[in-house]
């Protein structure tokens, strides 16, 4: 399957793969029309840094998802294709899933008092963060279709963020 | 082929049987649960009094899509030597494994007229449903009773109309779920929208008149009307079906790190076992959604030969919304005796706690602001020591990106 993969060393903390999240999530889908949106358009993945490092923080997906064990609404389900997801008119507001989410990617929609999560562009050949990242600090493969060698340098740059 | 039977069929039941069928494609699985026609989730229930036409049932029937076959009775008691439960049509079932996932029911104290019509507990879609029907055209009601329960369903009846009263007898709402200081916050908030609480008073008799409830006297002597109660004084483990079983029980079902009683082929899960908190290492009963879906997994897990340890739970671990003000608390929030260092972040619009014993977060309260909240939940949880963190921590907050990097504290994920 799939994943979305973060190269720390590569991001430069320009938050581009933020608008591009932020407006694939909008109305309308286009930046023009996003900015005016009111209340804007939520973003689903949070660029953080910290002295020594600037990344992405996405939601995984998890295999053991915290967040849709914890749901207690039956909002949060893995769809066939193994993604997270929410059903949007079960959500109750409860912030549970904020509460269990180790990665503090789960945020809190205001005015329709729902929880916002990545839905991986799921209806998209390639989600809007990874083609909005001008340095391929977030990619987007499977890693068993790729030459070992470069496997290599992936997993490496995955397992070091993940710690 | 393996015969597992299961009491009780609610999160713990139901989450033990899925594992059991993806460990196992052709054990017998059968569920004896007493609430017909199956599992929903019973957190959703206070919404079922003030909104119409909500779906809170599981969506894709667990017992159809992993096979597991339903009784709808009453398990009466286990014969652990048999290996044998009872029910109540008499039947008895035989098994190799052996699930108690019976949950924990309302405590119902002893109240001169407590007992009739016009008084309901909060624990069953049945109760709800209850609520909502003996609400219609009653002006007020008093809930007895100021943990999440008590205070969900007095939100659900003040939006119904009804004029709401919280008896607490203890100085706060939520106590031992919030420290005082957010209890106060979600206090205010409730008072503006009309909900009148009072604390430190009990309810001493509830008055009748020719059956129907009137009012309620309370032991300072003040009356306040009511045609309706509500009893949320809180939940006690399911222990009924255990009497003279052999297994062990303090308040709920004792088990080991492998989630066995002291009956090596019978195991317990969810709300009605007893355990040592993780933080506090006091024994605790956990009354959590989450907890329960997790026990009930790895009990699953390990019925069907499975060698999982499971770690324990954290008996706070609240997440709720009350009238717009999200608030989560985990872990120890309100530390006694020394040897702990509080940090205090009081603002305008959110009100955050941290409780720190040497570098390790041991607990957390947050109200109006809930971002992160799961970084510190896993911290907590996993008692990750912060190290360099902890001023981080004590000054602008965790986020992820705190744990990565040249010299990561610990693995996050413990
Ligand atoms: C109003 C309300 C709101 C809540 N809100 C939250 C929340 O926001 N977050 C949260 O984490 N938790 C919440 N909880 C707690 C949560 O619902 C419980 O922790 C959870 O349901 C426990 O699951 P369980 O499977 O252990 O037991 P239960 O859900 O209690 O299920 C046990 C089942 O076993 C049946 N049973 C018992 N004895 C027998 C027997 N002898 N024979 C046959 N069947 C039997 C019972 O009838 C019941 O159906 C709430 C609870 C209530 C009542
Ligand atoms: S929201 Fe968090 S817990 Fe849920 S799948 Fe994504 S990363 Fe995992
Ligand atoms: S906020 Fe919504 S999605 Fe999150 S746990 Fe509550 S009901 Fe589920």
């Amino acid at each position: 399957m799939k994943q979305i993969y973060v190269r720390p060393e590569q991001c430069m903390g320009c938050r581009s793969c933020e608008i591009g999240c932020a407006v694939q999530h909008s109305e309308e889908k286009s930046l023009f029309s996003a900015v005016l949106q009111s209340p804007p358009p939520m973003k689903r993945l949070f660029v953080e840094s910290n002295d020594e490092i600037k990344m992405p923080v996405i939601c995984r997906h998890c295999e053991d998802a915290p967040c849709l064990r914890s749901c207690i609404s039956g909002c949060l389900f893995r769809d066939d294709k193994g993604l997270v997801r929410r059903k949007k008119e079960r959500c109750i507001g409860c912030w549970t899933c904020m509460m269990t989410c180790p990665f503090g990617v789960i945020t809190r929609d205001r005015e329709k008092h729902i929880a916002v999560k990545c839905d991986r562009c799921h209806k998209l050949d390639v989600p809007a963060c990874v083609n909005s990242c001008p340095t391929g600090a977030l990619v987007f493969v499977d890693i068993d279709d790729m030459p070992k060698e470069k496997r290599q340098s992936l997993i490496s740059a995955a397992a070091k963020e993940v710690l | 082929m393996m015969r597992h039977i299961i009491i009780g069929g609610s999160i713990a039941g139901i989450s033990a049987a899925m594992e059991i069928r993806r460990s196992d494609a052709g054990a017998l699985i059968t569920m004896v649960s007493k609430e017909k026609p199956g599992a929903y989730y019973r957190p959703m229930i206070p919404y079922l009094i003030e909104k119409d036409g909500i779906d809170i049932t599981f969506t894709d029937d667990p017992a159809k899509k992993y096979g597991i076959e339903n009784i709808f009775e009453m398990a009466t008691g286990i014969d652990a030597e048999a290996k044998e439960v009872a029910l109540s049509s008499g039947d008895k079932l035989g098994y190799d494994r052996l699930l108690i996932a019976a949950g924990s029911g309302p405590v119902i104290p002893a109240i001169p007229g407590l007992d009739g019509d016009g008084v309901f507990a909060l624990r069953t879609r049945e109760d709800a449903l209850g609520i909502k029907a003996a609400a219609k055209g009653k002006g007020d009601a008093v809930i007895l009773g100021g943990g999440f329960v008590g205070t969900k369903a007095a939100i659900a009846l003040r939006h119904l109309g009804l004029g709401v009263t919280i008896i607490e007898q203890q100085g706060q709402i939520l106590p031992g779920r919030l420290d005082a200081r957010g209890s106060a916050i979600v206090a205010d908030a409730m008072r503006a929208a009309g909900i009148e609480i009072i604390t430190g008073d009990l309810i001493s008799e509830v008055i009748r008149d020719g059956g129907a409830v009137v009012s309620v006297r309370l032991s300072s002597g003040r009356t306040v009307k009511a045609g309706l109660v509500i009893v949320a004084a809180g939940s006690r483990p399911n222990v009924g079906v255990l009497r003279n079983s052999g297994i062990k029980t303090g308040r709920g079902v004792l088990i080991n790190e492998m989630l066995q009683t002291n009956f090596p082929d019978i195991y317990a899960a969810g709300d009605v076992v007893e355990h040592a908190d993780l933080i506090t290492g006091m024994p605790a009963v956990s009354a959590l959604w989450g907890n329960a879906e997790e026990m009930g997994r790895l009990a699953g897990k390990n019925m069907a030969g499975g060698n999982i340890k499971y770690a324990g739970f954290l008996s706070v671990m609240n997440a709720t919304d009350i009238l717009g003000i999200p608030v989560v608390s985990v872990g120890l929030i309100e530390p006694e005796g020394g040897g702990y260092e509080v940090v205090v972040q009081d603002g305008i619009d959110r009100y955050r706690k941290f409780v720190f014993r040497g570098d390790t977060l041991v607990g957390t309260v947050l109200v109006g602001d809930v971002a992160n909240a799961g970084v510190y939940t896993n911290v907590i949880k996993n008692r990750v020591p912060l190290g360099r963190l902890k001023a981080e921590a004590m000054k602008e907050g965790l986020k992820y990106v705190d744990f990565v990097g040249s010299a990561p504290v610990q693995n996050l994920m413990g």
